[in-house]
């Protein structure tokens, strides 16, 4: 804050204090000067160091809002993944069947119903975010009972291997052949590379490392690569570059002929 | 004393032994005191560790003459190297280097043996050495030890008239029995507090050489297994969820350790299908005097039932009436199963289950595979016959340690998963229809889609 600077009355009151003829407009102006300088000081602004005025002094001021709190209320239905509640630090802990993010948010691991509640056996002061599978159930569960768990998995019955031989099944370590033990009893599975082959509910395709050995059963015919034989090379490139050019006048020949749509 | 070796100046007596003659040298009168237990002279020691089968590949004591032909003329102008006599690194990188073996012991023990064949004194026994401050602290022990046997007598002559006495005048059954078992504890305490600061009984039992019939010995084995192999068992049991699952709680009391044929089980190692389809064996260490009866029971609580969602509990295995006590440790099941066969009277069988192979689905999460050792009440032989009727499917041990009145001493577990070996398995175990069943995840439809301001209501 600036602080005026008010002169001392009696140096003015002294300097006038000698008669002076005073012309009427300015009796006034003499008679205040005289009583004093109480009635109107002369102010005197000075400037002080520049501080801190710009910049982190005063604080963050507020920013946007983050959003957090509880994503679901107690009782809700919720699936693993769901995040329960979002907050800075934990406020909240993770419980039964969830679990903590690395922002500290509580998100649910099981399908079933939110519970906010206190475990003394756990910790004295902590409050936690779990999940039940039944509504009707309450946390926390009874100490030393045995953990209540989903299997969440469905039981498949698998299609056998493929690599079947007239009946005889090649199981792991067990091979059972015909029981005679020759040599004919046990073979080797015949493989059949480019049959089409895919597992339930696929689309039935050729296997990938199958289609890249197409090339070994077609009948292309690939000269060898000579490196320096410039006039091999030169055929291949004008070839090429015509090839090109065909397919460029037969484009712009098609799009001539369709008809421009108007905009 | 430049001209002496280093390691010499370091072992020569002290100058308060040489000015007092010790009576450390010669044994302390024989009388009436029984003293902390004498070794015998080192060099006889070193005779008997030779002539005992060794772990190690037994070490010759002196070259051979064959060898010393062999080795080269520089090698051999080193002289005798005895690999329980070399002292300096320089002899011991050539004793390395010559023989091929390494030097037995610490190389503090190697100098005072090396020191005393040099001087031509006969071995003294480890606690006579002359050493001050040690002797004081001996006799200040030996008077320990002295008060702690006189309090043990008065102790017990307390207790023993406490015994003979009327409960009416100890102030009531409950009363007398509670001063009877207090006292009895604290004389336990007096009898482990008598012989703990004895070095003799502590290098016994670190050689392996403790017999576990006595309070000493079980003591500093329970200590031991209590410092880091029962906290390490404590948290597998824990942290794989079998205490709440199978038992509510249990305070592990026994050492269990488990193997199958040679090869040994962690507490919770996955073990491959084929390992598991013989029987364990188990070496159990008890750390109380007396023999008991146990049973033991191998339960299996991840069995997935897909069509309730959930798991059913499925027991594996189930044998009573075996007997342990501190030195009898081992339980070899195959040898148990052995035996029940020769046996014809079905009441002397003590397998009730027969061991069912560990098997898991593919795909399935692993299944824990839990051994109890429970205690039978009393030391009293349950009827095996009576037990074998029990249901594998659905076994609950809460229920089964309940009704037969068991208390659970200890447990330990290994998991099993689908691998390479586990078709062949569940074939030779008659579960061929199971080999082509997989688990895969459900999938879990997501919740309906909800506008935000439906979601904030």
């Amino acid at each position: 804050m600036l602080l005026p600077r008010i002169w001392a009355p009696a140096r003015i009151a002294a300097s006038t204090s000698s008669v002076s003829i005073v012309p009427c407009s300015r009796v006034l102006d003499t008679l205040r000067v005289a009583r004093g300088s109480a009635a109107s000081p002369t102010l005197s602004f000075a400037r002080h160091a520049s501080h801190q005025s710009q910049g982190r002094a005063n604080g963050a001021k507020q920013g946007p809002g983050k959003r957090l709190g509880a994503k679901k209320t107690g009782g809700q239905y919720v699936i693993p993944g769901n995040i329960i509640f979002k907050q800075r630090g934990t406020d909240w802990f993770a419980g039964e069947n969830c679990k903590m993010g690395r922002d500290h948010c509580v998100y649910a691991v099981e399908s079933g119903y939110v519970r906010y509640y206190r475990d003394p056996m756990k910790h004295p002061k902590r409050q936690y975010i779990g999940i039940v599978f039944d509504k009707s159930e309450t946390l926390p569960y009874p100490p030393n009972a045995a953990r209540r768990r989903k299997l969440n998995m469905l039981a498949v019955r698998r299609d056998p291997e493929p690599a079947t031989l007239e009946g005889q099944v090649v199981v792991g370590d067990l091979q059972v052949g015909d029981g005679t033990g020759s040599v004919t009893s046990i073979r080797e599975t015949i493989r059949d590379d480019h049959v089409l082959r895919g597992k339930k509910g696929y689309a039935f395709r050729e296997a990938n490392w199958s289609i890249g050995r197409a090339g070994e059963r077609s009948d292309v015919q690939v000269k060898k690569f000579v490196p320096g034989d410039r006039w091999t090379a030169w055929q291949r490139s004008k070839a090429r570059k015509d090839a090109n050019a065909e397919k460029r006048k037969l484009r712009n020949a098609q799009k001539a002929s369709k008809p421009k749509r108007k905009r | 004393m430049a001209s002496v070796k280093p390691s010499l100046r370091q072992f020569s007596a002290c100058i308060g032994c040489v000015r007092r003659p010790s009576n450390g040298l010669k044994s302390l009168d024989g009388g009436s005191a029984r003293f902390l237990s004498t070794t015998a002279p080192a060099h006889e020691e070193l005779q008997t560790e030779t002539a005992t089968p060794v772990p190690q590949p037994p070490l010759p004591s002196v070259p051979t003459e064959a060898k010393a032909s062999t080795k080269p003329e520089w090698m051999q102008q080193w002289g005798e190297l005895d690999p329980n006599r070399v002292e300096d690194k320089r002899a011991e990188r050539r004793l390395i280097r010559r023989e091929g073996i390494q030097p037995v012991g610490s190389r503090r023990r190697r100098a005072a043996i090396h020191r005393s064949t040099m001087r031509n004194v006969p071995q003294v026994p480890f606690e006579q050495l002359p050493y001050q401050c040690f002797q004081e602290a001996r006799k200040f022990l030996l008077d320990d030890r002295q008060e702690k046997l006189k309090q043990i007598q008065t102790q017990t002559l307390r207790l023993r008239n406490l015994m003979a006495q009327d409960p009416a005048v100890s102030g009531g059954p409950e009363a007398k029995n509670a001063r009877v078992h207090s006292m009895r504890n604290h004389i336990n305490e007096l009898v482990i507090l008598a012989d703990i600061n004895d070095p003799v009984v502590k290098k016994n039992f670190e050689d392996g050489l403790a017999d576990m019939n006595k309070p000493i010995y079980r003591h500093l084995a329970q200590k031991k297994w209590e410092k880091h192999k029962k906290l390490v068992l404590d948290q597998r049991l824990t942290q794989m969820n079998v205490v709440p699952d199978i038992l509510p709680a249990l305070d592990s009391k026994l050492d269990i350790d488990l193997a199958f044929g040679r090869k040994k089980v962690e507490p919770g190692e996955f073990v491959e299908s084929a390992i598991s389809e013989k029987m364990p064996r188990l070496r159990v260490q008890s750390f109380e005097s007396g023999e008991k009866l146990v049973s033991v029971v191998v339960v299996d609580p991840d069995v997935p039932v897909p069509e309730k969602d959930g798991f059913k509990y499925r027991c594996h295995f189930l044998a009573s009436n075996i007997p342990i006590s501190p030195t009898k440790t081992s339980i070899p099941l195959i040898q148990i199963e052995q035996q029940d066969r020769k046996v014809k009277d079905p009441s002397e069988k003590k397998i009730a289950l027969p061991w069912y192979t560990p098997w898991a689905h593919r795909g399935a999460p692993y299944h824990r595979l839990a051994v109890f050792v429970l205690e039978q009440a009393d030391s009293k032989p349950l009827d095996v016959a009576h037990i074998a009727k029990t249901k594998r499917n659905d076994f609950i041990l809460r229920s089964f340690v309940d009704k037969h009145k068991l208390t659970p001493l200890g447990a330990t577990l290994f998991r099993t998963k689908w691998d390479e070996s586990m078709a062949g398995v569940m074939q030779r175990a008659g579960l061929g229809h199971q080999v082509d069943v997989e688990f895969k995840r459900k999938r879990i439809e997501p919740l309906p889609y909800k506008r935000r301001t439906e979601r904030m209501r």
